[in-house]
C-alpha cells in the first residue's frame, strides 16, 4: 500500500514536471512581415525552418555524372552509365509531407547524365520497379533508342538505350509509360546535358529543375519548387561570388500547369533556349516556360547581397518555387 | 431463503453472461483476428470546425473526425503555404481538437479560405464568406446582444400576450381555433428547429459524429422527459380547472424558451462568425415572427383568471432566452451546443403541441371540426409568411 502511493506520488510529480516545462518553453518564429509569434505547440513553417529532408538540393545543384569513360577503336568516347527505376519510395518532399516518389536512382529528379557532343552514350537501365518503365531521351537518335514502344517490365527488366549524344544543350529525360502523366508526376524525371566539344567558358554551374507535386491527387499542385524541396534555397541561400560567371541548366517538368516561368532579383541574364545555340537569344530578368521547356541562363552580380529568384506566377512562389543567391565579395588575389 | 438467494444469483449471472461474450468478442476482434475484418485502407479525415479572424492572426479549430490518428503538416491561405503555429502539438488522437494560429494580415469582409493539409499530403478546406473581426467578450458587446435578444425575443412575445383579453372575450369555436393556432404555430416551429439543426449539422459537423442521429436522440429524449413530468406534475397537484390550463401556458413557455435560446444562438453566431450583417429588417422579420410566440401562450390561460405579473413571467420564461442564447453563440459558439438546444426546444415544442391537442380532444370529443383544422392551418400558414422576413 506504502509502495503503491509511493509510486503515485513519485510519477505524479514527475508527470506534472513535465508537463509544467511544456507549458514553459515557449517556441517564437518570425512571419514574412517579420511580426513575432510565440507558442507553446508546435511550429508549422516550410517556409523559414531550415528542415533536413532525405533529398539533397544543394547536392543536387552542381552534381554532374559524366559515366564510366572509355573509348572505342575508332577513338570515340563511349560513356557508359546505369539508372535503376524505383516506384516504392515514400519521401519527405517538404517539411512534414510524405509522398510516394518514383525515382531514377534513388532521387527526384534523377542523376543529370552530362556528355559531349558525338560521345556514343550507353545507359544501362534496370526497372527494379512494381510497374513497366522507360527512359525517354529528348535529343536525337534512332527509334528503338526512344523509349516508348519498349517498356521494360517490372522487378529486373533490363534495356540497354545507346546513342550518339546530340543536339548540343540541356535536354529531359523522363519515363514514357501509359498513364504518363502519373509516370511524370511522381517523379521520373532528369536532365541530360550535351556540351559542345569546344567547352563553353569556365563558369560556376547549377542545374534547377522546376517541378511540382500533386500530394492529393486532385490534379492541381500542392507544392512547387527548383529542385524538388519547397523553399528550400530560401533557408539554404545559394552562395556566389561577385564577378563570377554563373550558368543555370533550368528544365521545367511542372505538370498540371501550362506554364511556369524564373524570374532573377536585381540582374538580368543571357538566355539560350534549349542550349542549342552558343549565342543567347534574348537578355532579359524573365522566361516562361511550357512542359518540358528548358534553356541556359548565364549571369553575373557585381554588387553582393541575397538575391531571390523565383516564379513570377506568384501561386507558385508561395507554395515553394522561391530562392535566394547569396551573393559575396571574391576576395580579389587573397594570399598572393 | 436459500432457495431465493439462489435464483437471485442465476438473475444476475443470466443477465451478466450475454455481457461477457460481447466483451470476449471484442478482445477477439481487437486482438488475434485484427486482421481479418480491414478492408481497404482506412483514410485520415479531419474537420475545420472553426476560423476566426483576430488582429493580425487566424485561428482554426481542428478536428480529427476520421477512424486513425492525424499529424498536421501545413497552414495555407487561399491556397498559398503560410508559416503557422499548433497548439498544443500537431498530433491528434481520434476526435481530439487542436488551435491552429496562421500570422496573416487579413481584410475585412474579403472572402478567405483555410486550409490544412496532413503529412500524407491530403488537404482540407473550409471556405469564409466575409472575414470579420471575431468577437472579444467584451461588456459593451453583451450589452449590444441583450439589446437585440430584447428586440427579438422579449418585446415580441410582450405584444404577442396583448391578445390575450381579446382570446378572453370570444366564444368557444372562436376560443378552439385560437388553440388550434396555437398548435399550427407550434408545429411549425418545432420543424423550423430540426430543419435548423440539420443544416448547421452538416455544415459544422463531421459525419463521424452523427449529428442528425444526435438531433433524433435529443428531440425524443427531450420530448420523453418532459411528458413525463408534466404528467407527474398534473397527476400529483389535485387538478383543478384553472391551474391545468396555467401549467400548459407554462410549459407552452418553456417549449418556446429553448427555441428562442437555439434562435438566439443562431443570432449570436452569424454575427461572431461574420456570415450576417445583422439588417434591422433581419431584427423585424425575427420580431414580427415571434409575436406569434406570444399568441402560443396566451391562448390556453385566456379562460382563466391569471394575476398580470404570472402573465409577466411566462413571457420572460419565453423571451428572455434568446438573449442568453445570443451569448452563448456569439461568445463560445459550438456547433455540438447548438444542436443540442435546438433539437431540446424541437422536443418540448411538440410535447406541449401533444398536450394542447389531447385538451382540445377532451373538451370536444373529436379533433376534425372546422375552427380546428382551420386553426392549425392558419397557424402554419401565418409562420410560413412571418419567416419569409426572416
Amino acid at each position: 500500500m506504502l509502495m503503491l502511493t509511493a509510486i503515485i506520488g513519485i510519477s505524479t510529480i514527475i508527470v506534472f514536471t513535465s508537463f509544467s516545462e511544456a507549458q514553459l518553453e515557449q517556441k517564437t518564429f518570425v512571419t514574412h512581415s517579420g511580426q513575432i509569434i510565440k507558442t507553446s505547440g508546435d511550429v508549422l513553417d516550410p517556409l523559414y525552418t531550415a528542415s533536413t529532408v532525405e533529398f539533397d538540393p544543394m547536392r543536387y545543384l552542381r552534381e554532374f555524372n559524366y559515366g564510366r569513360v572509355s573509348q572505342l577503336s575508332d577513338g570515340t568516347i563511349l560513356r557508359e552509365f546505369t539508372i535503376i527505376a524505383e516506384d516504392n519510395k515514400i519521401q519527405e518532399i517538404s517539411p512534414g509531407v510524405f509522398y510516394n516518389v518514383w525515382t531514377f536512382n534513388g532521387t527526384v529528379p534523377g542523376p543529370t547524365i552530362r556528355v559531349t557532343e558525338g560521345d556514343v552514350v550507353r545507359i544501362n537501365f534496370i526497372n527494379n520497379g512494381s510497374k513497366s518503365h522507360t527512359i525517354h531521351f529528348h535529343g536525337i537518335h534512332q527509334a528503338e533508342m526512344d523509349g516508348v514502344f519498349e517498356p521494360v517490365g517490372p522487378s529486373g527488366g533490363q534495356f540497354t538505350y545507346e546513342f550518339i549524344a546530340g543536339p548540343v544543350g540541356v535536354h529531359p529525360y523522363h519515363c514514357h509509360v501509359m498513364p504518363l502523366e502519373e509516370h511524370i508526376v511522381h517523379g521520373l524525371y532528369g536532365v541530360f546535358i550535351v556540351d559542345p566539344k569546344e567547352a563553353r567558358p569556365q563558369a560556376d554551374e547549377m542545374v534547377m529543375v522546376l517541378n511540382g507535386f500533386d500530394t492529393d491527387f486532385d490534379t492541381e499542385n500542392n507544392f512547387y519548387a527548383a529542385n524538388t524541396i519547397p523553399f528550400y534555397y530560401q533557408h539554404h541561400p545559394i552562395q556566389i561570388s561577385t564577378g563570377e560567371l554563373i550558368r543555370i541548366y533550368v528544365v521545367n517538368m511542372v505538370e498540371f500547369d501550362p506554364i511556369n516561368n524564373f524570374h532573377l532579383h536585381g540582374n538580368l541574364y543571357q538566355y539560350y533556349p534549349t542550349g542549342t545555340s552558343l549565342v543567347p537569344s534574348t537578355f532579359t530578368d524573365m522566361i516562361t516556360l511550357s512542359q518540358t521547356e528548358r534553356g541556359i541562363m548565364e549571369f553575373q552580380y557585381t554588387y553582393p547581397g541575397k538575391y531571390l529568384f523565383h516564379a513570377h506566377k506568384v501561386e507558385f512562389s508561395e507554395k515553394g518555387w522561391v530562392g535566394l543567391f547569396l551573393v559575396q565579395e571574391t576576395k580579389e588575389s587573397s594570399g598572393e | 431463503m436459500e432457495e431465493i438467494k439462489k435464483s437471485r444469483i442465476r438473475l444476475i449471472a443470466s443477465g451478466l453472461i450475454p455481457f461477457a461474450f460481447l466483451i470476449v468478442m471484442m478482445l477477439y476482434l481487437f486482438g488475434p483476428s485484427s486482421g481479418l475484418l480491414e478492408f481497404g485502407v482506412p483514410l485520415p479525415e479531419i474537420t475545420i470546425e472553426k476560423v476566426e479572424f483576430l488582429e493580425y492572426e487566424i485561428h482554426v479549430t481542428v478536428r480529427n473526425t476520421g477512424p486513425i490518428p492525424v499529424v498536421i503538416a501545413m497552414a495555407d491561405v487561399n491556397d498559398r503555404i503560410q508559416p503557422a503555429a499548433i497548439e498544443p502539438d500537431k498530433f491528434l488522437e481520434r476526435f481530439e481538437s487542436v488551435l491552429v494560429r496562421i500570422p496573416f494580415s487579413w481584410n475585412t469582409s474579403e472572402p478567405y479560405t483555410i486550409g490544412i493539409t496532413l503529412d500524407d499530403g491530403v488537404r482540407f478546406e473550409k471556405f469564409t464568406e466575409a472575414a470579420t473581426p471575431a468577437i472579444k467578450s467584451d461588456y459593451e458587446l453583451a450589452g449590444f446582444f441583450a439589446i437585440i435578444g430584447t428586440y427579438v425575443g422579449i418585446i415580441p412575445v410582450m405584444i404577442g400576450l396583448l391578445w390575450l383579453p381579446f382570446i378572453k372575450r370570444i366564444g368557444k369555436n372562436k376560443y378552439n381555433f385560437f388553440l388550434a393556432l396555437t398548435v399550427g404555430l407550434l408545429f411549425f416551429l418545432g420543424i423550423d428547429a430540426l430543419l435548423e439543426g440539420f443544416e448547421i449539422s452538416k455544415e459544422n459537423i463531421s459525419a463521424a459524429f452523427n449529428g442528425e442521429l444526435l438531433i433524433i436522440t435529443v428531440t425524443l429524449l427531450s420530448f420523453l422527459g418532459l411528458y413525463y413530468s408534466a404528467e407527474k406534475l398534473t397527476s400529483r397537484t389535485s387538478l383543478t380547472a384553472s391551474s391545468k390550463p396555467f401549467a400548459i401556458g407554462l410549459m407552452i413557455a418553456i417549449g418556446i424558451g429553448l427555441h428562442n435560446l437555439g434562435e438566439g444562438l443562431a443570432i449570436g453566431a452569424a454575427i461572431g462568425l461574420g456570415q450576417v450583417a445583422l439588417s434591422t429588417f433581419l431584427i423585424v422579420g425575427f420580431a414580427l415572427h415571434n409575436t406569434t410566440e406570444g399568441i402560443a401562450i396566451a391562448s390556453p390561460i385566456a379562460k382563466t383568471k391569471s394575476p398580470i405579473f404570472k402573465i409577466i413571467i411566462l413571457g420572460l420564461i419565453a423571451g428572455a432566452p434568446t438573449i442568453l442564447g445570443t451569448w452563448i453563440g456569439g461568445f463560445f459558439y459550438s456547433p455540438y451546443t447548438a444542436i443540442i438546444f435546438l433539437s431540446m426546444g424541437a422536443g418540448a415544442i411538440f410535447q406541449v403541441m401533444l398536450i394542447i391537442l389531447k385538451w382540445l380532444y377532451q373538451s370536444e370529443q373529436k379533433l376534425v371540426q372546422t375552427s380546428i383544422v382551420s386553426g392549425v392551418g392558419v397557424g402554419m400558414l401565418i409562420m410560413y409568411i412571418t419567416s419569409i422576413l426572416v
